[in-house]
């Protein structure tokens, strides 16, 4: 017997001592997972690993995406000890590499690039070793932002492309726009030539084949060398619908192509997220290569 | 011995609600701790529960169209 989803839609319900252990530092902490907010179905596996992608600024976004769970409206205050808490969090679950993401505050004037950065230097402080992935909102383009939470020497720089750019105005809060993230990308990789620029795009909103080489054309030309492509699932019955769940083998005929064209690192399937098993891509030697000569220009 | 199985937690403001989209197992049948026991669907996706311990399954509590919450029981193995 069969489920409406595709055999391929299937993880397994996780729990066990690494979970709860995962669990009890997130509540400790008081911190925000993606992982709960966008009802992520890896949840069960990547909290077993004991893996989190912590959300930082706060639980509320100040945009809405036709596709995002994660609760619209007027955004909390910042809290001045969320730097140290991730730190903390981060050391409890021996994390190698972390992986923070974060809301759009289009309340506050830097966008919260400064918070953001604080997190990113407590993180480094506490962990020396622990390499960190920062995945950020546009800043509505702001340099100067930017220019900040690179100051705080992320290994990995982030921001998602999310679609193709015909699909991009349909599915995303009116004030993204698809070239000013591409800019976004443009402008970190101008700022940080040794950080990693990574982007991640859902597959199975309605794009072709054509379209998402595009964007990954796209997303070179702006300096990225990683790439994520994963099948958009519909958090709940409130956000859009999902259009097609894309088959395995044309996923990893996009993960083939990302490295065709030129990508240094891509994965590509119906469970990967932007940060999902990214502790991986940092056991690649490009990766590793490139930390390694970050570490050096800051000595 | 009945071992009570109970649907565990995945997270705090996480999947909490599900269906039971069908047992890949009848009554009376032997589960190895970690096989599928019973498939629920949320949202987002199909997911597998994995048995808790290797028994025999003595009772399916909730049957396939159910809706079924953390903690709530689900079947009563014999270990």
């Amino acid at each position: 017997m069969s489920t409406r989803f595709p055999e391929w839609i299937r993880r397994k319900w996780a729990s066990g001592q690494n979970f709860t252990m995962t669990k009890e530092v997130i509540e400790k902490l008081q911190l925000h997972t993606v992982c709960q907010s966008a009802q992520c179905p890896n949840l069960g596996e990547c909290w077993s690993r004991r893996t989190a992608t912590f959300m930082v600024l706060g639980n509320t976004c100040t945009r809405s995406c036709r596709y995002c769970s994660v609760d619209g409206g007027k955004p909390e205050a910042l809290d001045a000890e969320e730097p140290r808490h991730v730190a903390e969090a981060v050391a409890a679950m021996e994390l190698r590499h972390a992986v923070i993401t974060s809301v759009t505050r289009d309340d506050l004037t830097d966008g919260g690039a400064d918070h953001i950065g604080q997190v990113i230097e407590a993180v480094h402080a506490l962990n020396p070793e622990t390499t960190v992935e920062i995945l950020v909102p546009d800043f509505k383009g702001d340099r100067d932002a930017i220019a900040r939470v690179l100051a705080a020497k992320p290994e990995v720089f982030s921001h998602n492309i999310e679609t193709v750019e015909r699909i991009y105005p349909i599915i995303r809060s009116k004030r993204f726009g698809y070239r000013q993230a591409l800019d976004v990308l443009r402008i970190a990789t101008e700022l940080a030539p040794q950080a990693i620029v990574k982007s991640a795009l859902m597959a199975g909103h309605g794009e072709t084949a054509d379209e998402v080489r595009a964007t990954l054309l796209d997303l070179l030309e702006a300096g990225c060398s990683a790439v994520n492509i994963g099948q958009y699932l519909q958090p709940t019955k409130k956000q859009r619908e999902v259009h097609e769940y894309v088959h395995p083998s044309q996923f990893q005929a996009y993960q083939e192509l990302a490295y065709t064209l030129g990508f240094e690192f891509a994965v590509a399937g119906p469970f990967v997220r932007s940060s999902y098993r990214s502790e991986e891509m940092m056991d690649a030697r490009f990766a590793r290569d490139r930390v390694l000569a970050g570490r050096r220009t800051e000595t | 011995m009945k071992f009570e199985v109970r649907l565990p937690a995945m997270g705090e403001d996480a999947t909490e609600e599900a269906t039971v989209a069908y047992w890949p197992i009848e009554e009376g049948e032997v589960i190895h701790e970690g096989d599928d026991l019973v498939e629920l669907t949320t949202d987002k996706a199909a997911f597998s529960v994995p048995s808790p311990k290797t028994g025999t399954l003595v009772e399916k509590v909730v049957e396939e169209g159910d809706e079924v919450e953390v903690g709530d029981l689900i079947c009563i193995l014999d270990v």
